[in-house]
């Protein structure tokens, strides 16, 4: 597979496959981290969208040097999400989290017994909620470290913090995203 | 080590990670083995996190990259549009028209060879609609000239044939008619051989007294070139 950052040098010389190409491998991802932060899949195919446009408008400022590619797109994504969060304060007060819930990934979907993917659905939805309590600052590091899978040194490029903030907040925000999910009635299972 | 609830709730993430020295390491179980909150607190976060870890990604909606690429590199109609236009060629592109279509070019080549159109000699000029049309029209009218000139030069054979051969059952000519020999003074080069073995009959009187006949037809096929170079250099000049 093309890196990522050939595939930028590509778009640069406005390559239009190549951009097409960066899109298909990252939209997933993006609106993952869009998704699981605002738990609105209308917004977060917005802002979405919004993170490409600002990644397609600011690709030449893009330097291999200061970080991979995802990473970069990464930050781009967290600070937009930033905005939005500020932004959107005031209406969020009266929203409700049960708007939308996009379908589970189909990929090993049938691999899977029903009653384990209903199971997992219910966990989606329930973490949904859980995460949505979270203070942004929590909720954004216990996204990116366990549910993007980033390592803390990207975490620390993304969120801009040093490096005992990073696992400060990844830790507290564990801890209260499992009270709250006990609360909600899920049990921890083994 | 002296472990408490908040060394424990601090560390829990470095313990779940196995970044915790040894040392560290066995405090913690130490203290989780006489603290039940602190042991169902981790429990539920290690319960929990390795969900999340499993948890796979919800899939976009299936329209968003289509949008997204739409929003950045603009609607992608034009390529519909570019299938529009071109989506002929996928039909014309298969063997039984790709044969067609080549057998045609090579008869328009064979033909154009034929008519005396050569590409090397092709210039910029003889490609503007106008000088096509002059030349075509050269062509046509030097074709017809030529196919006139040759039918009159085989009743001036005949003619000459029968006056040699005095036998009357071989006359098939009965009108002489000598105005068009005059008219059509020009013959093409490749027409002689063809009068030749026509004016060749087995009669060895004929043989004898057909030079004058050669010298007439040698005199015509001279005038003949001559007339057409003077054509040709008229329409060099006329571009």
């Amino acid at each position: 597979m093309e890196a990522d950052a050939q595939l930028v040098q590509r778009c640069l010389r406005g390559e239009g496959l190549a951009w097409e190409e960066l899109v298909r491998r990252h939209t997933r991802r993006v609106f993952n981290l869009c998704y699981r932060f605002t738990g609105n899949a209308t917004e977060a195919e917005d802002l979405s969208q919004e993170v490409f446009l600002r990644i397609y408008r600011t690709l030449s400022s893009y330097q291999p040097a200061f970080g991979a590619f995802p990473t970069w797109l990464t930050s781009v994504t967290r600070n937009l999400l930033v905005d939005h969060y500020r932004r959107t304060r005031r209406d969020r007060q009266t929203d409700s989290l049960d708007d939308s819930m996009p379908q589970l990934e189909e990929k090993h979907s049938s691999a899977r017994a029903p009653d384990k993917l209903a199971e997992a659905g219910e966990l989606s939805i329930q973490l949904q909620r859980g995460l949505a309590r979270l203070s942004p600052e929590l909720r954004e590091s216990v996204i990116l470290r366990d549910l993007q899978g980033l390592e803390y040194s990207e975490i620390q490029a993304v969120l801009q913090v040093p490096e005992g903030t990073v696992k400060s907040r990844i830790n507290r925000g564990r801890i209260e995203l499992a009270r709250i999910l006990t609360e909600m009635g899920l049990k921890p299972t083994n | 080590m002296d472990w408490n609830c908040t060394l424990t709730e601090e560390r829990l993430s470095d313990y779940l990670e196995g970044k915790l020295s040894p040392a560290e390491a066995a405090a913690f179980s130490a203290h989780m083995s006489s603290c039940a909150n602190c042991t169902e607190t981790v429990a539920q976060v290690s319960s929990f996190v390795n969900q999340m870890h499993k948890l796979e990604m919800v899939g976009e909606p299936p329209q968003l990259i289509a949008k997204i690429l739409d929003a950045t590199l603009g609607p992608r109609t034009q390529k519909e549009s570019w299938r529009q236009w071109f989506g002929w060629i996928s039909v014309v592109w298969q063997p039984r028209f790709a044969m067609g279509l080549a057998a045609a070019v090579a008869s328009v080549v064979i033909v154009s060879y034929a008519a005396g159109l050569t590409p090397a000699k092709l210039k910029k000029a003889d490609l503007s609609p106008s000088n096509v049309l002059r030349s075509a029209n050269r062509q046509a009218h030097l074709t017809y000239a030529r196919g006139a000139k040759f039918v009159n030069d085989l009743r001036v054979v005949y003619e000459i044939q029968s006056k040699l051969q005095p036998e009357p059952e071989t006359m098939p000519v009965s009108d002489p008619a000598p105005a068009p020999q005059e008219e059509h003074n020009s013959s093409p080069p490749n027409s002689t051989p063809q009068q030749k073995s026509q004016s060749s009959p087995p009669a060895s009187r004929t043989r004898v007294s057909s030079g004058p006949m050669f010298a007439l037809l040698l005199t015509e096929s001279v005038a003949d070139n001559l007339a057409e170079n003077s054509i040709n250099i008229s329409t060099r000049s006329a571009r």
